[in-house]
């Protein structure tokens, strides 16, 4: 089926391990899908900080840290939970149709 | 419960960003004032040594928000202002331009300005210090055109801008009169592997030696070390230090004391002002004593603390103080309290290098630093969050889960 408006394919749900932080990207630009507790969501790829690919850091209680200087950003919302990072992660609404996700293409 | 109170921030750097956002958020409704010297919005400084002296980073990317940001505030944006006179008593500050700016609240974020050295020469052209955007644009200006570099000092700053000139391709000669830079807030084992990363990064080092004077016809062209060496330079850098910027308080009635007073809330010795950053001299409540801190996180959050106590919602400030230095390939970071200690632990490879250093008092974690294991910082601001008190032997043990031991930490006190 076609993508709804304003959103991409990028994944099949089903290829997601749950706790991990999968990269793709959308014209270039680099994004990450996090999965946990069965629960979807899709952010901006690199740290706000300092240039960092967040797909290579980890996950814990929600908070994912930034491999580089630890910066945590709330998974669900994008907001800074730990210096050094001042500015959210943009956060992006997915949806999952007929088994695939679908990320807009415009942050919330 | 704020009424209409007005609130005057004073500075341009990350305190001054934390507090402008914060005294919205936390309903702040009076007006509020930024008052900078510098010529743009807050911005991060500490790219200045990294990523904008390399020319990876424009003016934009290296401010925090654009002016719109402040508009949308409702805060008004006042730059390229210096403050010359202040009058506790009215609550009012004089500009340069003799216009005055009324104040119910006021908060100094005026940060620190470095050390000059006052020796024979330093006032060539070609000599650098780096603290602001005017200072960072000049270097580089200067850096463009150079090939020999010279560093005078190894402490942060002063290593960062050596790998930077690295990165520009310059020659660099690193002068500190410590025989292991950084000795001091790093101990002896990381200032030494720092030292060696230097080296193999091909910067000349000079240890334990001094400049005892620069010489040149206008511009700098050589540096006369204290052993009788000829250094040749065409640009000078000198990192040696910083002291907070207070100038205009001084016998204001302000207590200052090696930077202004202030409690953890961030009030000073007088009603109604505040401050925050590395202007401040601070009191932490859980270690119980003062310290100044340089770094970009106790400026976020000291300046959101005064914030908050300003707008009537105080909540003490009381953080395990962390910064990063980024050199080359290394990233080091350090989360702790500052010494003193009795022991170091390091775990992994100082040759790589890939290791982390535990400094230990009566065997209680009180900082932790990393060079190039970003991972383990995280475990460690626990262990020192818990004050946790820890076999040396087992935290050296490679075997050793860092996780395990973290969970496991319980607060001595």
């Amino acid at each position: 089926m076609a993508a709804p408006e304003g959103f991409v394919a990028v994944k099949r749900y089903e290829d997601i391990p749950e706790g991990a932080i999968v990269p793709f990207e959308v014209e270039g630009d680099e994004r990450i899908l996090v999965k946990l507790n069965g629960n979807l969501y899709a952010l901006g790829g690199i740290c706000t900080h300092e240039y960092a690919e967040l797909a290579e850091g980890d996950l814990e209680d929600s908070i994912l840290y930034c491999p580089l200087h630890g910066s945590g950003f709330d998974v669900q919302t994008g907001r800074v939970t730990s210096l050094p990072a001042t500015q959210p992660l943009p956060v992006y609404d997915l949806r999952v149709v007929d088994g695939i996700v679908y990320v807009a293409r415009e942050p919330r | 419960m704020a009424g209409r109170r007005s609130c005057v921030i004073l500075g341009g750097g990350v305190a001054a960003y934390s507090a402008a956002n914060t005294l919205r958020s936390t309903g702040f409704d009076g007006p509020v004032t930024l008052v900078s010297a510098e010529p743009i919005p807050p911005y991060d400084r500490t790219a200045l040594s990294k990523g904008f002296l390399q020319g990876r980073q424009t003016v934009e990317e290296i401010l925090f928000k654009p002016a719109e940001h402040y508009e949308g505030l409702g805060i008004e944006l006042r730059l390229g202002h210096r403050v010359t006179a202040v009058a506790v008593d009215r609550r009012e500050l004089t500009l340069e331009t003799g216009e005055r700016v009324p104040f119910d609240a006021l908060l100094i974020v005026t940060g620190a300005e470095p050390v000059r050295l006052h020796l024979p020469g330093f006032d060539l052209d070609g000599v650098h210090y780096l603290r602001s955007l005017t200072d960072a644009q000049a270097l580089g200006h200067d850096l463009a055109r150079a090939e020999r570099v010279l560093v005078v000092g190894a402490g942060f700053i002063g290593a960062e801008v050596a790998a930077s000139a690295r990165a520009l391709g310059k020659q660099v000669t690193l002068v500190d009169p410590l025989p292991v830079p950084l000795a001091g807030p790093l101990g002896q084992e990381m200032g030494s592997i720092l030292a060696e990363v230097h080296r193999r990064q091909g910067v000349d080092l000079r240890l334990g030696r001094r400049v005892a004077q620069l010489r040149g016809h206008r511009r700098v062209e050589q540096a006369l070390l204290d052993d009788g060496e000829l250094v040749t330079c065409d640009v000078v850098v000198t990192g040696v230090g910083v002291r907070p910027t207070v100038g205009v308080f001084e016998g204001s009635g302000l207590a200052i004391e090696n930077g202004i007073l202030v409690d953890e809330h961030g009030a000073t010795s007088l009603p109604g002002i505040y401050a925050a950053g590395d202007v401040t001299n601070w009191w932490h409540p859980v270690i119980g004593r003062r310290m100044r801190v340089e770094h970009f996180d106790n400026a976020v959050q000291q300046g959101e603390a005064a914030a908050r106590a300003i707008a009537g919602d105080p909540r003490p400030y009381a953080p395990v103080p962390y910064f990063w230095s980024d050199q080359y390939d290394v990233n080091l970071q350090y989360v702790g309290y500052p010494g003193p200690w009795d022991q170091v632990i390091l775990r992994g490879d100082p040759t790589v290098p890939s290791v982390t250093a535990f400094y230990l008092r009566q065997q209680v974690v009180e900082a932790v630093v990393t060079i190039n294991r970003p991972r383990e910082l995280r475990l460690g601001r626990r262990l020192v969050e818990a004050r946790a008190r820890v076999d040396p032997a087992t935290l050296a043990d490679l075997s050793t889960d860092l996780r395990t031991l973290a969970q496991a930490a319980r607060p001595t006190a």
